[in-house]
């Protein structure tokens, strides 16, 4: 035994002058006490004991040990006596809490993260009242609740504060930051405790365990789940009304399961299939469904298992848009082929005759006349003739395109220099104009952003061009330019929050790609057409990219699928009575026995001490007189 | 009558105006008491008939009896004596032991009944003792007489220790008209008072024994190892006093308050035990007037 706040000296030394102090109060109240009194016929008539013999200093001497004993009690409960030696003196621990989604699953009438809480507090009631422990979530991050803590309500409130996370247990960070924790924080090392069912995400085995290590399992053997992990959207290239879905069901369980799949689009079904799913095993449907208009598509599976979150993913569709084209022309015949190319234009033709500046459209274009109004909204400019915006500076005939602008979306997709036009005009250029497409005598193509308009200085409907496929690549270039928002390819995906990897299109530009989480741009490494970034909560992702948009709606919970084995040498379990040593703390029944001793002492003997009681009337009757005849 | 510093307030001095002091004994005296009495005399009160004997005054006669049965026979009145009251108050250092002061308490009580007996124009006495008496102050004649009676009262000093033997044959050389004799103290003489009570009783005064006491005089609150001073003789008593200690002293007063009770009694007159913890006037409306000392 030690004392931890007292040296054995210091201790002595209190004691011996308190007792001191206590002995001398001791006499001096028991010394004879004079009382002058108004006779002593009554006391001499009482036959009190003279004391006549040699007094002895001290009468009550079970009294005087009762009050020294309980002082020194008390004395040793405030120097914290302490069984053991010093050397087993407080130790930290860390205590991770496993608060991944699988712990939302339900196990008979409670969760496994109910279960681990109740295992948790049971550990750090076990542990005697010196020790400090840090409180750890565990999920796809580690999280400290708490700091190396003594204070067992504050952990007790921080265990029961713990809710499971969206996340798969990573394991392996789990026991760095702990190591890392007992290294930095840690006055005396104690144990890395995990409590949990050790279901850890696919990144998430640890590579190696930390020294003394303690695992508190919890049981998970009646957990049977079934869940969506993945549903994705994309609209056909050929039909843009209709949508691809495909769904993923994995089942966790160990034996097959048939489970409804229910899928429905603005609260009508639009598919309903009785899925079947082999065991441990991922399973994908695919099924298609046509809209134009905006709204939620929801995929559920109507079967209630231990985990429902991950058995309903919700995606918002875009509407599909298309982008309004007035073309006056003479010929509209000309390029009506062209813009008919695309689904999501609607293309109006009118003579030029009719022409005015606010035509209500998207885009208009004026086929071979300046109009003395220029549009004011995006043009495309066909050979126009002068004056136009546009300045014609000379005229090449059987020109080959020479080059095209490679690094500017009008020419996204455009190389070949086979291309030969009939005649076209040369235009110079003022600054901030965007040469599209060149000729050896100067551009032909021409954008200027600042007005937001195109010349060509060719006719794409006339000659050979029109069935080339530079003509509808080229406009589809121009209006996308545009329009971007019309021409937007949507990919939708309802998938887990963690590790989100996103495949882009081959002909994405590396510098226009933008993560873009709800409320800030989210980092991300890219490595070829791979997108790779970081959503640690439930979230919706926009993955943007030339005229691409993949929204993640990260929705479902990562639903762990291994399992880890504790390694042999790890302690298991709470450490029970006879594995951890009597609680070193005895203060407490010090201080309890020191005050039942005084209170003792002062029940047999305080009590009738000098105590001045009420006076009652004599008793001597008062006789009633009459008066004497 | 302005209240002095002797604690009577006016409050008490109203209900004291009610009240009256009375004797049960039938004293001879002079005409103008109250107190009927069964001596015949000069009164106004018929007491009774008895036959005329030679020398008797004619005058006395009662002709109508005379009339009616042939027989001469005088009308006796009844006599109201006055009869002197004295208030003896005991100044011996005994009275000022305790938390509650005795002798301030019997000033008081003094003062009472002092004034009950000016209002009924008694004559009252107000004398101190300790082993003698001492100084004393003669009032009368109604309440406008109280102012004396309190300034003596407030110049009485306590000296002495109690010797009721000779204070009893001082009394009865000096008072040899017997009357009401009301005794204000602790009684606590180191000699046995009863028999000098006895002897002023015997010498046909009305004893009214106001016997007062400090709470600790009857119940000692001390306990332990004891150094106990007698307050009058300064003689010690080293003592190791216990509960059963404690109880034995209770019992022996209550013995000692029993006997004076006795006394009283078979005297033919009155014992009062009065706690100074109660008040003045909850011992008079209490048990001063249970035992008949006013009314």
């Amino acid at each position: 035994m030690f004392l931890l706040n007292l040296s054995p000296l210091e201790f002595l030394a209190i004691f011996g002058a308190v007792s001191a102090f206590v002995v001398t109060l001791y006499l001096l109240s028991r010394s004879r006490k004079r009382q002058k009194v108004a006779t002593l016929r009554f006391w001499a008539q009482a036959q009190a004991p003279v004391v006549s013999k040699q007094r002895r200093r001290i009468q009550q001497p079970l009294s005087l040990l009762l009050q020294l004993l309980s002082i020194a009690l008390l004395l040793l409960a405030i120097g914290q006596l302490q069984w053991g030696s010093r050397d087993d003196a407080a130790r930290d621990h860390v205590l991770l809490l496993d608060t991944s989604s699988w712990m939302s699953a339900r196990s008979g009438e409670r969760t496994l993260l109910e279960d681990a809480k109740l295992k948790a507090k049971s550990y750090v009631r076990a542990l005697p009242g010196s020790d400090r422990v840090m409180i750890v979530r565990a999920e796809g991050l580690p999280g400290p609740a708490t700091g190396m803590e003594d204070d067992r309500s504050a952990i007790e409130k921080a265990i029961d504060d713990s809710r499971p996370g969206a996340a798969a247990l990573d394991l392996q960070q789990a026991f760095a930051f702990a190591e890392q924790v007992r290294r930095l924080h840690a006055r005396r090392a104690g144990d890395v405790v995990y409590v949990g069912p050790g279901r850890v995400g696919e990144q998430g085995l640890p590579l190696q365990t930390p020294i003394g290590l303690r695992v508190i399992p919890v049981d998970a053997g009646s957990v049977n789940n079934i869940g969506l992990t993945r549903v994705g959207l994309r609209r056909s290239h050929q039909e843009p009304e209709v949508w691809d879905v495909f769904v993923s069901i994995r089942n966790y369980g160990a034996s097959p399961r048939t489970t409804p799949l229910a899928v429905q689009f603005g609260g009508a079904p639009i598919a309903n299939k009785a899925v079947v799913v082999p065991a441990a095993k991922t399973e994908e449907f695919s099924f298609r469904f046509r809209t134009k208009a905006a709204g939620w598509i929801e995929a559920r599976l109507l079967e209630k298992d231990s985990i429902a979150e991950d058995n309903r993913a919700v995606l918002e569709v875009p509407a599909l848009k298309t982008a309004k084209v007035a073309v006056f022309t003479n010929e509209p015949d000309t390029l009506r082929p062209a813009l008919r190319a695309h689904p999501q234009i609607e293309a109006a033709f009118y003579p030029i005759a009719e022409y005015r500046p606010d035509i209500p459209a998207a885009v208009v274009i004026l086929d071979r006349f300046s109009p003395g109004q220029a549009p004011k909204i995006p043009s495309i400019w066909i050979e126009p003739p002068q004056p136009a915006p546009f300045r014609a500076r000379a005229k090449v005939t059987d020109a080959k395109i020479a080059r095209w602008r490679a690094d500017h979306e009008l020419a996204a997709g455009l190389r070949s220099q086979d291309i030969r036009v009939p005649e076209a005009q040369v235009y110079s250029t003022s600054q901030g104009d965007v040469s599209v497409a060149e000729t050896d005598g100067g551009p032909i193509v021409v954008a200027r952003p600042s007005t937001r308009a195109v010349v060509l200085g060719f006719h794409p409907g006339r000659s050979d061009l029109k069935f080339d496929l530079v003509t509808p690549l080229l406009l589809a270039n121009i209006l996308r330019w545009f329009e971007p928002d019309v021409f937007r390819v949507y990919d939708l995906h309802g998938g887990t929050s963690g590790t989100v990897t996103a495949t882009l299109d081959n002909d994405a530009e590396p510098g226009s790609v933008q993560v873009l989480g709800e409320q800030q741009q989210l980092p991300f490494t890219m490595e070829g057409r791979t997108v790779r970034f970081f959503a640690g909560s439930p979230q919706t992702v926009r993955v943007i990219s030339s005229g691409r948009e993949q929204v993640h709606s990260l929705s479902l919970p990562d639903i762990a699928v291994t399992s880890w084995e504790a390694p042999r040498s790890a302690f298991r379990g709470v450490p029970g009575a006879v594995e951890r040593a009597v609680s070193r703390d005895l203060w407490r029944y010090l201080a309890v026995l020191g005050a039942l001793g005084l209170l003792v002492e002062w029940l047999m003997y305080g009590r009738a001490r000098n105590r001045l009681r009420t006076q009652a009337p004599a008793p001597v009757e008062e006789v009633s007189m009459r008066q004497a005849s | 009558m302005a209240a002095e510093q002797l604690l009577i307030d006016q409050a008490l001095l109203e209900k004291l105006e009610r009240l009256t002091l009375h004797w049960q004994k039938s004293f001879p005296g002079l005409v103008g008491g109250r107190n009927a009495s069964r001596f015949s005399g000069p009164g106004q009160e018929f007491l009774d008939h008895r036959h005329f004997h030679h020398g008797d005054d004619y005058r006395a006669v009662n002709w109508r009896a005379f009339l009616r049965l042939e027989k001469l026979l005088l009308k006796l009145f009844q006599v109201e004596p006055r009869i002197p009251v004295r208030i003896l108050i005991d100044s011996s250092a005994s009275m000022g032991t305790g938390e509650v002061p005795k002798f301030h308490y019997a000033c008081k009580l003094a003062a009472a009944l002092t004034y009950v007996g000016l209002v009924r124009l008694d004559t009252v006495c107000l004398q101190a003792f300790s082993d003698t008496l001492g100084g004393s102050c003669n009032c009368g004649g109604g309440r406008h007489r109280f102012l004396p009676a309190v300034h003596f009262l407030n110049d009485l000093q306590l000296s002495g220790s109690s010797n009721f033997l000779q204070v009893a044959r001082q009394f009865s050389s000096n008072y040899p008209q017997r009357g009401l004799v009301v005794i204000v103290s602790d009684f606590l003489d180191e000699n046995d008072p009863e028999k000098p009570l006895q002897y002023i009783a015997d010498l046909g005064h009305e004893l009214l024994l106001v016997h007062i006491w400090a709470p600790e005089d009857r119940e000692p609150p001390w306990t332990g190892e004891l150094d106990l001073v007698d307050a009058e003789s300064g003689v010690h008593l080293e003592i190791d006093a216990n509960q059963q200690t404690r109880n034995a002293y209770t019992k022996a007063f209550d013995d000692y308050a029993k006997r004076l009770q006795t006394l009283a009694m078979r005297t033919g007159g009155r014992y009062v035990g009065l706690s100074a913890n109660i008040t003045v006037e909850e011992a008079i409306f209490g048990p001063v007037m249970r035992v008949g000392g006013l009314q």
